[in-house]
């Protein structure tokens, strides 16, 4: 940028100033010393003009416009890169840019006692949608939620809520739900209800299911289904989905440094 | 739904662990027979693993049956792209 704005002046000059002999060396303005850039002026017929033309435009000027230039443009990126880092801090932060997962539900547990959203609160949830027919996935998933909770809980205590929420109302019924979670980690909650609170709650947290509404009760069939583990926080609010592809270690990971996010923020585990 | 389990016990009730289990191992073990036998596609073997398909059609359900034969078919194609993204993973 500097460059350009010498290198404008001479050429300005000397253009202007062609016929007079004295002008016909271009020498860089950088090296033009102050006394004969004057003389320049009072020996030329039209130096007042040029000097109207060329106005305020003098070396110092130009000096001034370049430091004014230079100082602008790390000032820029230096208010540019401020920005940038505000926006990672807000990217970080946990209130800004969430997810809207999830919604308010009203579901009945295993246990045949009613869950809501409300249950979430207080506690560090994971939430996952499946069934009880489910030939591979879902129990891989369920024991994984089971490994997550017994290393979690060897150093946060009881603060977790697993909870598996079923995508096939007709065939899960609540004794149905208990009879398949005695298998897995006992803390985990069954949560069923009937079809229309299914669904709610699944669109609810962005979960897809492809089971009818009139799906046979006594059927052989699967159902289609999102596989994810939502990890919503104390508050009820979602922080993040885990796929099939996170491992156990990567959960218990990723809780931890959300739960430490958390303190950090609230004074308070949950 | 209770009404329907108690008046028709017979109703699908999902597979507990040992359920799951013992339909996994005969899956296994009538697909590792389909391996040997070079085929891929369940129910073209011409009888050649009729002790292990009679195994795996008694331990698991019917759809979970479908679901598996499906699913080594998807597998065995998806197999080859997913070396070549593999690949491609390692190179960058």
């Amino acid at each position: 940028m500097s460059r350009f704005i010498f290198s404008f002046q001479p050429k300005s000059l000397t253009a202007r100033n062609a016929r007079h002999t004295l002008a016909i060396h271009p020498v860089p303005a950088r090296s033009l010393p102050r006394r004969r850039y004057s003389e320049i002026r009072q020996t030329s017929s039209t130096g007042a003009r040029d000097r109207a033309t060329v106005g305020v435009f003098t070396p110092k000027a130009a000096a001034l416009f370049v430091v004014t230039g230079i100082g602008l443009f790390y000032y820029f990126q230096y208010e540019k890169q401020k920005l940038l880092e505000q926006r990672q801090k807000e990217l970080e932060s946990r209130s800004v840019g969430r997810a809207h997962v999830g919604g308010p539900f009203t579901l009945t547990t295993h246990e045949n006692t009613p869950f809501s959203e409300k249950d979430l609160l207080g506690k560090w949830n994971l939430v996952y949608f499946g069934f009880t027919n489910c030939p591979d996935i879902c129990p891989a998933e369920l024991d994984k939620i089971g490994a997550v909770l017994t290393s979690l809980e060897k150093d946060h205590g009881t603060v977790f809520q697993p909870v598996f929420i079923s995508v096939d109302p007709a065939r899960d019924s609540v004794d149905q739900m208990k009879r398949y979670l005695a298998d897995f980690h006992p803390r985990i909650i069954g949560l069923t209800g009937d079809y229309g609170t299914v669904k709610s709650t699944c669109k609810a947290y962005r979960v897809y299911f492809s089971t009818p509404p009139d799906a046979d009760p006594r059927g052989d069939y699967l159902v289609d289904h999102s596989i994810y583990v939502y990890l919503m926080d104390p508050k009820g609010q979602f922080v993040e989905a885990f796929g099939q592809s996170s491992t156990p270690e990567e959960v218990v990971e990723r809780v931890r440094k959300e739960m430490a996010a958390y303190e950090q923020e609230n004074g308070r585990k949950v | 739904m209770g009404w329907f389990s108690s008046s028709k016990p017979e109703q699908a009730s999902a597979a507990s662990r040992t359920d799951r289990q013992k339909c996994w191992e005969a899956r296994d073990s009538y697909f590792a027979c389909l391996d040997r036998a070079g085929v891929l596609k369940a129910g073209e073997e011409k009888g050649a693993c009729d002790g292990q398909k009679k195994a795996y059609d008694e331990n698991c359900a019917r759809s979970w049956i479908e679901y598996f034969n499906k699913r080594r078919v998807l597998a065995e194609q998806q197999k080859d792209r997913l070396l070549q993204s593999q690949d491609a993973k390692k190179k960058i």
